[in-house]
């Protein structure tokens, strides 16, 4: 009940800041981005904010519990996209003077087809980074009442389009920036207390990993999506009803909904998605989750995909359309990336602690619960349900954050870019977008948090870093290079997702090449781009729209006679 | 009686803003006068001296990571006040390199634009 009351007040507070920023809504282009008067300070705050998703909360966490310590490379790339962002893309992309990636591409190459494509790239990546947003916190409203998960995800989309539609982006800069400081507040607190709380016991068990194969106690597994157990000896469970019952040898498939009662003692079953966690390869320091024997390259992938998508995240670019020129847009992204490294020093406490504590999380297949579920395993008294309470506030920030930030970027897209419209059919195509990210979301509550948005970072990646870069450092970028390359970015890194998705099971490296196909479809994208674009010949004015880009504002300011912004 | 006809009263940004909508297609080439686009020539020029450098470190911390822990299994077993330092390489120490990182970047970068 503490933790609803927690959620309650978190979607107040958004809501109310959202509202107060109606009197100052005024054209659209207060509405996106809040009419470019934030300092870099408090616009890092909001781009972090925006940034540290569900998947950072609480993904993180749950990886590390599930395919062990290598999970920590996440957020090093999550980190790295930052720096990555501030040699190539923050300034110059600001002084583009485009709103969003679209109007990016007409601004540097004046092609209305690219920007078309661009917009349906644009609804790729957000479909691919909200949807986890929204499925997580149906999770965590599962994990702490006993609601079920669809309730949860249908809550946080109304709260969400309600913000939005009502605030826009002048709201969510402000919201942004206060959720960062009250995440941060809110992932530190409660992993200090833990730590604390703990015992040495588990503090010492927590750095010297085992293997989890025997139940150290009575232990309950709650099944909120249907899952498959693999027994390899008859194993005695029982439901909270009291019947008894015995898991034979071989397969099982448990229903949804499903509470299984394994007695201490008792062998853990397998789940067919790698091996139980701490064991020797999870204490490993490097990604090889589906054991392919390729480590090195695992841990490569999920670098290049989180590092190089960064960049191409539609939510995050428009965050920095907020700052006032180029120079603040790179202090911006500076200063974000000192932000980051902060909060991403925590998700390791949760993961190690919850290996010890929670790791029947990975049997249901609910480790992206695992930071919510510790501080009642440590303290099962009020101490606990506090804890648990100022996490799911934190979790939900979380979500609220990044949904916000990604819903108006999609909906910008359509109302922008694909379809001719102002203020008006922005806010009403707000609605329907998170309506289609809710449904989707509540077909998609089995695939991990960090799973869906590492792709989302992949398209990205494939896509718009290619665009960016060489659209702002490479001035013999043509436009058909440009099309040709984003298209097949995006046809590369959709193909390798749809096949590891509906597909057949692929073995080994390949498997590996098409879970996360970052290490050869973001090259390919850049190949491809800079081959069509050598077989062509770049505008007469390519050269001065790219030198306009690194021009700074003072001398822009009495050049052509245009403010900056 | 005369009726008065309403006129929408709004700032310049905001007619900007809503002229922006409509007018979308029409595009001017863009142009520099050549003061601009000297420096804006050298600028580019410094800036990619600038930043290749920040990205080949960057390059080299986090792709060259792994192979270190694949080279030296024995730093998962080497323990640091108790916690095994691959972890503690891994956990901690990428975040205050990458952030020295961003601030060089940042002041040469500020630096390659101040004025004379």
């Amino acid at each position: 009940m503490a933790a609803l009351a927690a959620v309650a007040l978190v979607v107040l507070g958004t809501l109310l800041i959202g509202v107060r920023g109606v009197a100052a809504l005024r054209t659209t282009s207060d509405f996106l981005v809040a009419s470019r008067r934030v300092s870099p300070l408090l616009n890092s705050a909001a781009v972090s904010g925006e940034y540290l998703s569900a998947a950072s909360f609480l993904g993180v966490a749950g990886l590390f519990v599930k395919d062990g310590v290598g999970a920590l490379w996440y957020p090093v790339g999550f980190t790295a996209g930052y720096v990555a962002m501030l040699v190539l893309v923050a300034a110059p992309m600001r002084r583009t003077g485009a709103l969003t990636v679209p109007d990016f591409a007409e601004a540097r190459l004046a092609s209305p087809a690219l920007r078309r494509i661009t917009a349906v790239v644009v609804l790729v990546i957000g479909g691919l980074y909200a949807v986890p947003q929204f499925s997580a916190a149906g999770q965590v409203l599962a994990a702490v009442t006993t609601w079920p998960y669809w309730a949860g995800v249908v809550i946080a989309g109304a709260a969400v389009s309600v913000t939005l539609a009502l605030g826009g982006m002048r709201a969510a800069t402000y919201v942004q920036a206060f959720q960062f400081g009250l995440k941060l507040l809110l992932f530190i607190v409660p992993a200090v207390w833990l730590v604390a709380q703990a015992g040495p016991e588990v503090r010492t068990a927590a750095l010297h990993p085992v293997e989890f194969t025997r139940f150290a106690a009575d232990t309950p597994v709650s099944f909120q999506t249907d899952a498959v157990l693999l027994v390899d000896e008859p194993t005695p469970v029982h439901r909270p009803d009291g019947t008894a019952d015995v898991l034979t040898s071989g397969r099982h498939a448990v229903a949804a909904g499903t509470v299984l009662v394994f007695p201490e003692g008792a062998a853990v079953p397998e789940t067919g998605g790698g091996p139980p966690p701490g064991g020797d390869d999870w204490a490993r320091p490097l990604l090889d989750p589906n054991d392919t024997g390729h480590p090195v390259l695992g841990t490569w992938a999920v670098l290049i995909a989180t590092a190089l998508g960064t960049m191409g995240l539609p939510h995050v670019l428009m965050r920095f359309h907020t700052s006032p020129d180029g120079r603040a847009a790179r202090r911006t992204a500076a200063i974000t990336v000192a932000l980051l490294g902060v909060f991403y020093l925590f998700p390791g406490v949760y993961g190690a602690l919850g290996r010890v504590l929670v790791p029947e999380l990975y049997l249901s297949g609910a480790t992206d619960t695992v930071v919510v579920a510790l501080p009642s395993r440590v303290d099962p008294g009020w101490g606990g349900t506090v804890m648990t309470s100022l996490l799911t506030m934190g979790a939900f920030a979380a979500f609220l954050a990044t949904s916000l930030g990604l819903l108006l970027v999609m909906s910008g897209a359509i109302a922008h870019d694909l379809l001719p419209g102002g203020l008006r059919g922005l806010r009403i195509t707000v609605v329907p977008v998170a309506a289609v990210t809710v449904l989707l979301a509540l077909q998609a509550a089995a695939i991990d948090a960090g799973t869906l948005v590492t792709w989302g970072f992949t398209v990205a990646a494939s896509t718009f870093c290619p665009l960016l870069v060489l659209g702002i450092w490479w001035p013999r970028l043509t436009t058909a290079g440009a099309i040709t390359g984003v298209l097949t970015g995006l046809l590369a890194s959709c193909g390798a997702i749809a096949v590891a998705l509906f597909g057949p099971p692929v073995d080994g490296v390949w498997g590996l090449l098409v879970t996360r196909p970052a290490p050869w479809s973001v090259p390919l994208a850049f190949a491809a781009t800079a081959a069509v674009s050598l077989c062509g010949r770049p505008a007469p004015w390519s050269r001065a729209a790219l030198l306009r880009l690194h021009l700074d504002e003072d001398t822009r300011a009495r050049g052509t006679g245009r403010r900056p912004g | 009686m005369t009726r008065v006809r309403r006129v929408a009263v709004s700032s310049p940004q905001t007619r900007l803003a809503h002229a922006r909508g409509r007018a979308r297609g029409r595009w001017r080439v863009p142009a520099l006068d050549p003061g601009d686009a000297e420096r804006a020539a050298a600028l580019y020029r410094r800036q990619r001296a600038i930043g290749l450098p920040v990205l080949l470190a960057l390059a080299g911390l986090l792709l060259g990571l792994p192979l270190v822990f694949t080279a030296w299994p024995a730093l998962d077993t080497v323990r640091l006040l108790g916690v095994p330092v691959s972890w503690l390489l891994l956990a901690v120490l990428p975040y205050p390199a990458m952030a020295l990182l961003a601030f060089a970047q940042l002041r040469a970068a500020e630096r390659a634009e101040r004025r004379r």
